[in-house]
C-alpha cells in the first residue's frame, strides 16, 4: 500500500544529494591521486626544466606537492558536495525526466546527461590541460568559453527532455530516435559554433603527457558525476531503501 | 490539471514541492564551486592566491581552465 513516506521531500533529497556527492567526490579525489597525479608530475617536470620562470607563476611556492595533492582531493570532495546539492535540486525539479522509470534509473540517467553536458562536452572542445600548459593572459577568455559551453550543453539536455515530452504521441523507437538525432545535431552545432581555444600547446610538452592527463582528468570527472548519480539513485530508490511486501497487488 | 488525490493516470508523474530556501542552497553551492574552481582574485583579492594554489591539482584534474 502506498503511503506518504514513499513521497520524497526536498529536504530528504538534498541530504541524500549532499551525502552521495561527498562520497563520489572522495572517490573522484582518489582517482585524482592514483591516476591524474602521475601526468601532473610529468607536466611539472617539463615546467621545471624550462630555463627561466618567465611566466612569473611559481608552482609549489606556497604549498608543497604533498599539500597540493591533499588539496586536490579536498577540492573534489567540496565540489562533490556542492554539485550533489545542485543535483538533488535538479532531480526534485525535473518533472519530465523519464517519469515512468524507477528513481534509480532517473538519477543515473540524469547524472549521465549532466556528465555529458558539464564534463564530456567541454572535454571534447576544450580538453583539460596539465600545469605548464595554458597562457595566463587568456585564462579569463578560456573560462568564459568553458562555462558557456557547459551552459549550452545543459540547455541541450533540458531541451532533449522537453522534446521527448512534446513528442509523446510518437511510438517509442521513433520518439527516442528523433530525440537522439536532435541531440546529436545540437551538439555538432555547439562544437562547430564555439570558437577554438586561443592557446597553443607549448612545444616542450610531450603529447603522451597531454593525452595521459586528459584521459585521467576525464576519468576523475566521470567518477564524480556517475558516482553521484549511482549513489544518489541508491539512496532515493524506495526499492533499494526497503524491501516492501506488496501484498495488495 | 491534476488533483492532489491519488490518481492512477498521473501516479508516476510526481512533483516534489521545492521550498524557497532551496534557491539559497543552490546559490551557496554555486558560490562554493566557484570559490574552489574559479576564484582568481575577484572576491578574495590576494588571499585568492592561497586558495588557488591549495586547490590547484583539483582545478586541473577536474578540467577547469587554468593559467
Amino acid at each position: 500500500m502506498p503511503t506518504n513516506t514513499d513521497m520524497p521531500t526536498y529536504k530528504g533529497l538534498l541530504l541524500r544529494g549532499v551525502g552521495a556527492g561527498a562520497v563520489s567526490g572522495l572517490f573522484a579525489g582518489l582517482v585524482g591521486v592514483l591516476v591524474v597525479e602521475a601526468p601532473i608530475r610529468a607536466a611539472l617536470a617539463v615546467e621545471a626544466a624550462r630555463p627561466t620562470e618567465a611566466a612569473g607563476h611559481e608552482h609549489g611556492e606556497l604549498f608543497s606537492r604533498g599539500t597540493q595533492v591533499v588539496g586536490g582531493v579536498l577540492a573534489a570532495v567540496v565540489v562533490g558536495i556542492a554539485v550533489g546539492a545542485l543535483f538533488a535540486t535538479a532531480y526534485a525539479g525535473s518533472r519530465r525526466w523519464f517519469t515512468s522509470k524507477a528513481p534509480f534509473v532517473r538519477a543515473v540517467t540524469l547524472s549521465a546527461a549532466v556528465f555529458g553536458a558539464a564534463a564530456l562536452l567541454p572535454a571534447v572542445k576544450y580538453p583539460a590541460n596539465p600545469p605548464a600548459v595554458g597562457d595566463p593572459d587568456t585564462v579569463e577568455y578560456r573560462t568564459v568559453l568553458y562555462l558557456g559551453l557547459i551552459a549550452a550543453g545543459l540547455l541541450v539536455a533540458f531541451g532533449a527532455s522537453y522534446l521527448a515530452s512534446r513528442l509523446g504521441h510518437l511510438s517509442q523507437p521513433v520518439r527516442s530516435t528523433a530525440v537522439a538525432l536532435a541531440v546529436v545535431a545540437a551538439v555538432v552545432v555547439l562544437l562547430v559554433a564555439f570558437p577554438a581555444t586561443p592557446d597553443a600547446v607549448p612545444a616542450d610538452m610531450p603529447g603522451s603527457v597531454l593525452w595521459d592527463f586528459r584521459l585521467a582528468s576525464l576519468a576523475e570527472t566521470a567518477t564524480l558525476w556517475l558516482g553521484l548519480g549511482v549513489g544518489f539513485g541508491l539512496l532515493v530508490d524506495p526499492a533499494v531503501r526497503k524491501v516492501r511486501q506488496v501484498s495488495a497487488v | 490539471m491534476t488533483s492532489p488525490a491519488h490518481s492512477p493516470a498521473v501516479s508516476d508523474n510526481w512533483v516534489i514541492p521545492i521550498p524557497k530556501w532551496a534557491y539559497a542552497v543552490a546559490l551557496v553551492a554555486l558560490t562554493v564551486t566557484w570559490l574552489v574552481l574559479q576564484e582568481n582574485g575577484i572576491a578574495l583579492g590576494h588571499a585568492a592566491e592561497t586558495v588557488h594554489e591549495f586547490f590547484h591539482d583539483g582545478r586541473h584534474a577536474l578540467g577547469v581552465p587554468c593559467h
